[in-house]
C-alpha cells in the first residue's frame, strides 16, 4: 500500500448497472481516503440508479482541493466495473493507454440483449478490448464468489478489496474496517471484511 | 436485392387479413399463443410476433385458402364448386322424440339433437358451441346435455368460436365436437388438415357441424343498433326468418317482439363477409339449415362418412327423423347458395385476392382456375 | 442522526454531498423549519433534516406540493423563525404563484428558497432554468461553486434573508447536488427554545409588525427594489465572488456553480492559468457592477461558462453596456456565438474546447488512434443500456395491462402521463403506451381536455396515469375539473406506496410522516369518490383482472372512471429483500422462439429478471436480478414459468 498518489488528482471510476450498488461503493471507498486526510471529489449520476440505466461515479483523489466531479476525457487512472460491457463503455470516453481496470466478470444484459435487439458480446471478446485498450486488466468474478457467500451485493466489497490490492490506492484493510465500522450494523462487519479479503486474494491470484 | 420472403405468420395476417379487413372474427388465431386476443367480437394483435411461419396464419380461412388441397383432405377429391359443396345427402329433418324437449332451438332442433347424440354414443367428449352473454356470443366448451341446450339459438353475430377449440386443445381435450358458421367450419378444416407439417399433429374434431350463413352482423356494431330499441340483456332470441320476409324478428324476454328490415342490418355486417363463398359450411361432416316456408324443419346435408354414421344412427334411436326434401326448396337452395358463390368470387377477383402473387404474396383462396372461370361466368337463373 | 452532525465540532472535515453541505450550513444558521416535495436532486435536503429533526429541534415536512412547502416555509418565517424550501427546479414553477406575492409582502426570520436545476435532465423532463425566476421575482440569487460553499453560502443566506427582510434563492446543481466532497464544519449554534409570534398589530407598513401582504402594491413594489439594490451593494464584496489568475488576463472567464470546478480543470489541463483569469461569482443576481466593472476593464476577451439558458451572459452584457464609456468595448464568447452549447450540462472538456478555440491552443486528452479504437470498441461491443422498470416494478404489469386493453379495445385508446418513474412507459419498457408526458398532474389535466373532444368527433378513449404522489401534488384539482365538466375519461392511478422515484418519501396517502410519526392517512379512494369519480381497486400483479377492469372502464361511455392500482415499488422497504416466489422455468414447456409463443416474456415483457439461454433457446431467471413478485408465471402463455413460494 502506498501512501502519496501516484497522481494527483487520482482519478478513479466505478462503474456499473442501477442496482448494483455502484453508490455505496464509492462511498464506501472515498470515505478511506478521507480518513486519511486526502481531499476526495465524488461525482455521481444516480437518475438513472435502480431502472438498468449504466451508473457511474467519478472519484478525485487529491491533497490539494476540490476538483471537478466530472473526470476529463481520456483522464481515468484506474477503472472499477461491476459489470463486464460497462468496462468497453466507459474506456470510449475516460480511458488511455495507461488505465487499470478491473472487472467483474457477472453480466447484467440490457433490455435490448434481452429482447433479441442487440448482441452481447462473449467474455473473451470483452478480455480481447480491455487487452488492446488497458495497462492492465484483471478479471474478477465477484459476483459468483459474492453468490457463494450468500450475498450477490458483496461483489462491491470484492471488488474493493481488489482494488486496494493493486497497489495504488493510499488506504486498505485498516481504513475499510474503520469505515464499515461507523456505517455499518455490527452484524454485517464479518461478512464484509471477509469479502474485502476476498477481493485482495482474487486480484492477487489473476495477476 | 433478395427478395424479402413472405411471412405466414403474425405480420402476414395483420397485412393480409385484419389490416385487410377480411377478418370476421371466427376465432381461429385466437388463444394459441400470447398475442391474438378477441374482444367484444374483435380480434387484435397485441404485440408484434417474431414467427415466420405460425398457425394463425394456417388456419386462418381468409388468407391462402387452397381449395383443392383442403377438398382433397376432407372429401378425397378436388373441390368443384358445386353450389352446396361435397355431400351425400341432403334431406328434410327435426329432432326425434329421443331428443328430449328442445324448445329454444331454432326451427327443427336439428343440430342439438345430432350433437347431444353424438356426445351420448361417445363420438365426442364435448363440443365447442356458441353462447351469448347479452349480445356478446360467448364460445364454450360443453361436455353436457343440458349445456347443450343453453347454447342451441341462432347468433347472427360473428363469433370467436374456435378460441374455445383452442383452449379446450391446449387443456388436452380431443374428440370435440364443433357447431360453426361456414367461416369457423372452413377454419376447422385448415385445423384438420396439419398445415405446418407437424409431427405431433393430432386431429382434436370427432364431429363438426355446420350451419347455414349468408352473412353475421359485427357486434360492434349491432349491440348499439339493439340497444337504441331494447336493453341487450333483455334480448330471449333473434331470428331471421326464411326468405322472402327480409326482416329480422327480435323477441324480449317478457314476450315482446319487434322487427327490423335487414336493410338496416346490411351495413353491419363485416368487409370480410363480402367474400365469403360459402353458404353451406361445405368443409363440415353435417351441415344444417332452415328450410324455406317450413319453420318447424331443418335442411339436413350429410357431407362425410363420419356424418353419415352419426345421422343414420341418430335416426335409428330416435333423435333426429328425416324425410325427402320438397325439390322447390332444394332448385332455391342451390340457387341461393351459387349466388352467393358467384358474387364473392367476383368480388374478390377484382379486388385481386383469388389466385394472386404467384405463390410469392399469399392471396385469400387458391382454386382451380378453370373452376374459377365456370363459378363466375355461369348464369344463374331463377 | 446523519453525518451532518456526526461530528459537530467546529472545524472537522467530512465528506459531504452537495445538498448534504446545504443541510449543514441551515444547522449552523439556525434553522428551525424545513419544507420540500420531492425531486430529484433535491430530494436528499430534506431527508438529511428528518434525520436531524429531534436531535437539532426542527419541524421537517414533506408538503403536498412545492407551492405548500413554501407556504409552509413562509409561515415560519412571518413567525421570526428561520426557514429552508427545497424542491427541484419544476417545484419553482408550482411554487412561483406564491413565490410572487412573497417577495411583494417581504419576509422576517430568515428564510432560503433551495432549488436543485438538472441541466442534462440527468433524472427530468426537462432541463429548466430557475435563475430567471430571480430577476422575474427580483430576488437574491446566491449559486455555490463548491461543497464548502454549498455549506457556508448556505449559512449566510439566512443571515441575508433578515437583513434584506427577503426569501434568498440558492440555486445548486445536479453535479453540485449530488456531488461529494470534503467539507470543514464551522459551529452548530446552541439552539434555543426559540418562540414562534406572528405579530400582525403594528401600522399596516411595518415590515415586522404589521400584515404581511404585497399591497399596496406599488409601494410595497419600491420597498422590493430597494431591497435588490441593497444585495447589490452588499455582493459587491462578497467572499462568494472570487477571481484568481493574472492582473491582465488574456481572456476573462465568468462562471459559477458546478461550471466553476469545470472551468478551474480545464484551465489546468491546458496549463493557461496565468494567461485566463478565472472570475468565479457566487451571487448572480443582481450582479455587483463594481466588481464585474474591475474585471471586465482588465481585458478585452470575456468567456462566460455556465448551465442552461444563458443568464450569467445576458446579464454581463447588459453591465458591460452600461459601463462601455468606462471600460471600453469587449469580445464576448459563450452561448451566444455556439461556443459553449446551449442545452445539455457542462463538463470540463467543453470547455477546454472553448478554450482552445479561442486561444488557439493544440489539446489531445488521449491520443488520436486510442480514442478511435476505444470509441469503436464501445460502439460495436458495449449494446445500449435503456432505463427500465426494474424487476418486480408494479408499473411493468400495470403498463401491460393498459396497453393490452387499449388494443383489445381498438379504438386508438391513448393515454396521458406526468412525472414519475411510470414516465419510461414511452419507452418498450411500459410498452409504449404513454402518449403525452408534461409536468406533475398533467395527465389528468390533458385528458380532462381531451374527453371533452368527443363532440367534435373524437372517438378514442382518453386514459391517464398518475402516481400517487402526484395524485395529491396536482391530480386532484384536475379531477375535479373532469368531473365537474363530465369528461369521459380514465384515470388510472399507480399506487405504489410512496414517492417512489425519489426514494420513498411519505406522502399523505400514508399514516406515518418523513420524521415517522403517526399522521391521518388521506385515502385516495375516498377522495376520488368524493369527488363523484367511479372508483375501483386493484392489484396490478393480477394481469388478467386489471385489464379486464380497464376495457370495462373504458366501455363506460360516460364521466370519470378512476382505476387505482395498489401495489407496493419493488424497492419499497416493504418489499426490498422480500422474495414471494422463487421462479424456475420448466424447460420441458418453454416454447422459446416457435409458435405460440415467441420468445414472450424476454422479448415483450421484458422483466430484467428473465433472460433468454441463447445455447437452449429458452427463457432463464436470473437469480440475481429476479425479486419474485410472480407475475411472469402468468403471462407465459406454456405455464412454463412457475412460482415456488419462499418460506418467509
Amino acid at each position: 500500500m502506498t501512501t502519496q498518489l501516484v497522481q494527483d488528482p487520482y482519478n478513479i471510476i466505478i462503474t456499473g448497472v442501477g442496482g448494483q450498488g455502484n453508490v455505496m461503493a464509492s462511498r464506501v471507498l472515498s470515505n478511506m481516503l478521507v480518513s486519511k486526510g486526502f481531499f476526495v471529489t465524488i461525482g455521481e449520476t444516480f437518475g438513472a440508479s435502480q431502472r438498468g440505466g449504466s451508473v457511474m461515479s467519478h472519484i478525485r483523489v487529491s491533497s490539494q482541493g476540490i476538483w471537478s466531479p466530472q473526470i476529463p476525457k481520456g483522464q481515468a487512472h484506474v477503472v472499477v466495473t461491476l459489470e463486464p460491457v460497462e468496462a468497453v463503455r466507459v474506456l470510449a470516453r475516460y480511458g488511455n493507454p495507461s488505465v487499470r481496470v478491473l472487472t467483474n466478470t457477472r453480466p447484467i444484459y440490457p433490455a435490448d440483449v434481452i429482447a433479441g435487439e442487440a448482441n452481447y458480446p462473449d467474455l473473451s471478446e470483452i478480455k480481447e478490448t480491455l487487452g488492446k485498450l488497458t495497462e492492465k486488466s484483471w478479471f474478477i468474478d465477484a459476483t459468483d464468489r459474492a453468490m457463494s457467500m450468500g450475498n450477490p451485493i458483496l461483489g462491491n466489497i470484492i471488488m474493493i478489496g481488489a482494488l486496494t490490492a493493486v497497489g495504488d490506492i493510499p488506504a486498505g484493510r485498516e481504513d475499510f474496517a474503520a469505515v464499515i465500522s461507523r456505517t455499518l450494523p455490527e452484524g454485517k462487519i464479518d461478512d464484509n471484511m471477509a469479502a474485502f479479503d476476498l477481493g485482495v486474494e482474487m486480484l492477487k491470484k489473476a495477476s | 436485392m433478395e427478395e424479402s420472403v413472405v411471412n405466414r405468420g403474425q405480420s402476414g395476417l395483420r397485412a393480409k387479413v385484419l389490416d385487410a379487413g377480411l377478418c370476421t372474427g371466427c376465432g381461429a388465431c385466437i388463444d394459441i399463443c400470447p398475442y391474438f386476443r378477441t374482444y367484444r367480437g374483435k380480434t387484435s394483435a397485441l404485440f408484434p410476433c417474431i414467427v415466420e411461419e405460425g398457425r394463425c396464419f394456417a388456419w386462418c380461412p381468409k388468407v391462402e385458402v387452397n381449395l383443392d388441397e383442403l377438398s382433397n383432405r376432407i372429401f378425397g377429391g378436388p373441390y368443384d364448386g358445386l353450389p352446396l359443396g361435397s355431400l351425400k345427402s341432403l334431406k328434410a329433418s327435426k329432432a326425434g322424440p329421443e331428443a328430449g324437449s328442445i324448445s329454444d332451438a331454432q326451427a327443427g332442433g336439428t343440430v342439438s339433437a345430432l350433437v347431444t347424440f353424438a356426445l351420448k354414443q361417445g363420438y365426442i367428449k364435448g363440443a365447442v358451441l356458441t353462447d351469448r352473454e347479452g349480445l356478446l356470443p360467448l364460445p364454450r366448451y360443453v361436455d353436457s346435455v343440458d349445456d347443450i341446450l343453453r347454447c342451441a339459438s341462432s347468433k347472427y353475430t360473428a363469433a370467436p368460436t374456435l378460441s374455445a377449440v383452442n383452449r379446450a386443445v391446449a387443456e388436452g381435450r380431443r374428440d370435440i365436437g364443433l357447431v360453426g358458421t361456414p367461416c369457423q367450419v372452413l377454419a376447422s378444416a385448415l385445423m384438420r388438415s396439419n398445415q405446418l407439417q407437424r409431427d405431433d399433429f393430432v386431429d382434436p374434431f370427432g364431429l363438426v357441424v355446420g350451419l347455414f350463413c349468408t352473412w353475421a352482423v359485427d357486434y360492434r356494431l349491432f349491440e348499439p343498433f339493439i340497444a337504441a330499441r331494447i336493453s341487450p340483456e333483455r334480448v330471449k332470441k333473434i331470428d331471421i326468418p326464411p326468405p322472402p320476409a327480409e326482416i329480422m324478428e327480435i323477441f324480449g324476454e317478457d314476450g315482446t317482439r319487434m322487427e327490423c328490415s335487414l336493410e338496416e342490418i346490411r351495413p353491419l355486417v363485416p368487409e370480410g363477409c363480402a367474400y365469403c363463398i360459402d353458404m353451406t359450411s361445405e368443409f363440415s361432416d353435417i351441415s344444417v339449415g332452415v328450410m324455406e316456408g317450413r319453420p318447424e324443419m331443418n335442411t339436413l346435408i350429410v357431407r362425410t362418412d363420419r356424418g353419415e354414421r352419426i345421422v343414420d344412427e341418430a335416426v335409428s334411436a330416435g333423435f333426429l327423423e328425416i324425410s325427402d326434401m320438397p325439390p322447390d326448396n332444394l332448385e332455391h337452395l342451390t340457387w341461393a347458395a351459387g349466388n352467393k358463390k358467384k358474387r364473392a368470387l367476383l368480388r374478390a377477383r377484382e379486388r385481386g385476392i383469388i389466385n394472386s402473387g404467384g405463390g410469392k404474396e399469399p392471396s385469400y383462396l387458391l382454386m382451380n382456375a378453370e373452376v374459377l372461370t365456370r363459378l363466375t361466368e355461369e348464369e344463374r337463373g331463377r | 442522526m446523519s453525518h451532518v452532525t456526526v461530528d459537530t465540532s467546529e472545524g472537522s472535515t467530512v465528506l459531504l454531498m452537495g445538498n448534504e453541505a446545504i443541510v449543514r450550513g441551515a444547522l449552523e444558521a439556525g434553522v428551525n423549519v424545513a419544507s420540500g416535495y420531492p425531486g430529484t436532486p433535491s430530494s436528499e435536503i430534506v431527508e438529511t433534516f428528518s434525520k436531524v429533526a429531534s436531535e437539532r429541534r426542527l419541524y421537517v415536512e414533506w408538503s403536498v406540493n412545492e407551492k405548500v412547502a413554501l407556504e409552509v416555509a413562509a409561515a415560519a418565517s412571518f413567525a421570526r423563525l428561520r426557514s429552508l424550501c427545497a424542491m427541484k427546479q419544476n417545484g419553482v414553477n408550482v411554487a412561483s404563484d406564491f413565490l410572487l406575492h412573497l417577495v411583494g409582502s417581504g419576509t422576517r426570520g430568515g428564510i432560503v428558497l433551495v432549488s436543485c436545476d438538472d441541466p442534462g435532465a440527468l433524472s427530468s423532463v426537462n432541463e429548466g432554468e430557475s435563475r430567471y425566476f430571480a430577476r422575474l421575482m427580483e430576488m437574491p440569487l446566491l449559486e455555490p461553486g463548491d461543497f464548502q460553499e454549498a455549506k457556508d453560502m448556505t449559512k449566510w443566506a439566512f443571515d441575508l434573508s433578515e437583513e434584506l427582510k427577503q426569501i434568498v434563492m440558492l440555486r445548486s446543481v445536479t453535479r453540485m447536488s449530488h456531488a461529494s466532497g470534503n467539507v470543514t464544519f464551522g459551529a452548530l449554534p446552541d439552539q434555543p427554545a426559540k418562540k414562534a409570534e406572528f405579530k400582525f398589530d403594528g401600522f399596516i407598513l411595518d415590515p415586522d409588525e404589521g400584515v404581511v401582504i404585497s399591497a399596496p402594491v406599488e409601494w410595497k413594489h419600491q420597498q422590493q427594489q430597494e431591497k435588490v439594490k441593497k444585495a447589490r451593494e452588499m455582493f459587491e464584496t462578497s467572499p462568494f465572488n472570487t477571481y484568481s489568475g493574472p492582473e491582465r488576463p488574456e481572456l476573462l472567464l465568468i462562471t459559477s456553480s458546478a461550471c466553476n470546478l469545470y472551468s478551474r480543470e480545464a484551465l489546468k489541463l491546458l496549463g493557461v492559468e496565468d494567461r485566463v483569469g478565472l472570475l468565479k461569482l457566487g451571487t448572480t443576481w443582481p450582479l455587483p457592477p463594481k466588481l464585474l466593472g474591475k474585471h471586465l476593464a482588465s481585458t478585452d476577451k470575456v468567456l462566460i461558462v455556465e448551465e442552461v439558458i444563458p443568464f450569467l451572459e445576458e446579464n454581463v452584457k447588459i453591465l458591460a453596456a452600461e459601463l462601455a464609456s468606462e471600460i471600453g468595448t469587449k469580445t464576448f464568447y459563450g452561448k451566444n456565438d455556439g461556443l459553449i452549447p446551449m442545452t445539455g450540462e457542462m463538463n470540463p472538456d467543453l470547455v477546454i474546447e472553448a478554450l482552445k478555440s479561442i486561444l488557439n491552443l493544440d489539446y489531445r486528452a488521449v491520443p488520436q488512434e486510442y480514442e478511435q479504437t476505444a470509441q469503436l470498441s464501445a460502439f460495436t461491443g458495449a449494446p445500449p443500456r435503456d432505463q427500465v422498470f426494474c424487476p418486480g416494478c408494479p408499473h411493468r404489469a400495470s403498463f401491460f395491462s393498459i396497453h393490452n386493453a387499449i388494443e383489445l379495445d381498438g379504438r386508438k385508446g391513448f393515454v396521458c402521463g406526468d412525472i414519475g418513474c411510470y414516465s419510461m412507459a414511452i419507452r418498450p419498457t411500459g410498452f409504449g403506451v404513454l402518449k403525452t408526458l408534461h409536468a406533475m398532474g398533467s395527465g389528468a389535466g390533458v385528458a380532462s381536455g381531451f374527453g371533452q373532444l368527443g363532440r367534435f368527433g373524437m372517438d378514442q378513449p382518453v386514459l391517464a396515469v398518475c402516481g400517487d404522489s402526484t395524485f395529491y401534488h396536482a391530480v386532484i384539482p384536475a379531477l375535479v375539473n373532469a368531473v365537474h365538466n363530465r369528461a369521459n375519461i380514465t384515470l388510472v392511478v399507480l399506487d405504489n406506496s410512496g414517492t417512489a422515484m425519489t426514494g420513498f418519501q411519505p406522502h399523505p396517502g400514508l399514516d406515518h410522516n418523513v420524521l415517522g410519526e403517526e399522521v391521518p392517512a388521506v385515502d385516495i379512494a375516498k377522495v376520488c369518490r368524493g369527488i363523484g369519480a367511479r372508483v375501483e381497486i386493484r392489484d396490478p400483479f393480477d394481469v388478467e383482472e386489471t385489464r379486464r377492469t380497464i376495457n370495462e372502464l373504458m366501455d363506460d361511455p360516460e364521466g370519470v372512471k378512476v382505476l387505482i392500482l395498489r401495489q407496493a415499488c419493488a424497492l419499497s422497504p416493504q418489499r426490498k429483500y422480500v422474495k414471494n416466489y422463487s421462479m424456475k422455468v420448466d424447460e420441458e414447456l418453454c416454447l422459446g422462439e416457435e409458435c405460440g409463443c415467441g420468445r414472450f416474456c424476454t422479448r415483450i415483457f421484458r422483466c430484467p429478471g428473465l433472460i433468454w439461454n441463447k445455447d437452449k433457446g429458452k427463457a432463464l431467471i436470473d437469480e440475481v436480478i429476479c425479486v419474485g413478485c410472480g407475475v411472469c408465471a402468468d403471462i407465459c402463455p406454456q405455464k412454463a414459468i412457475r412460482r415456488e413460494e419462499v418460506a418467509s
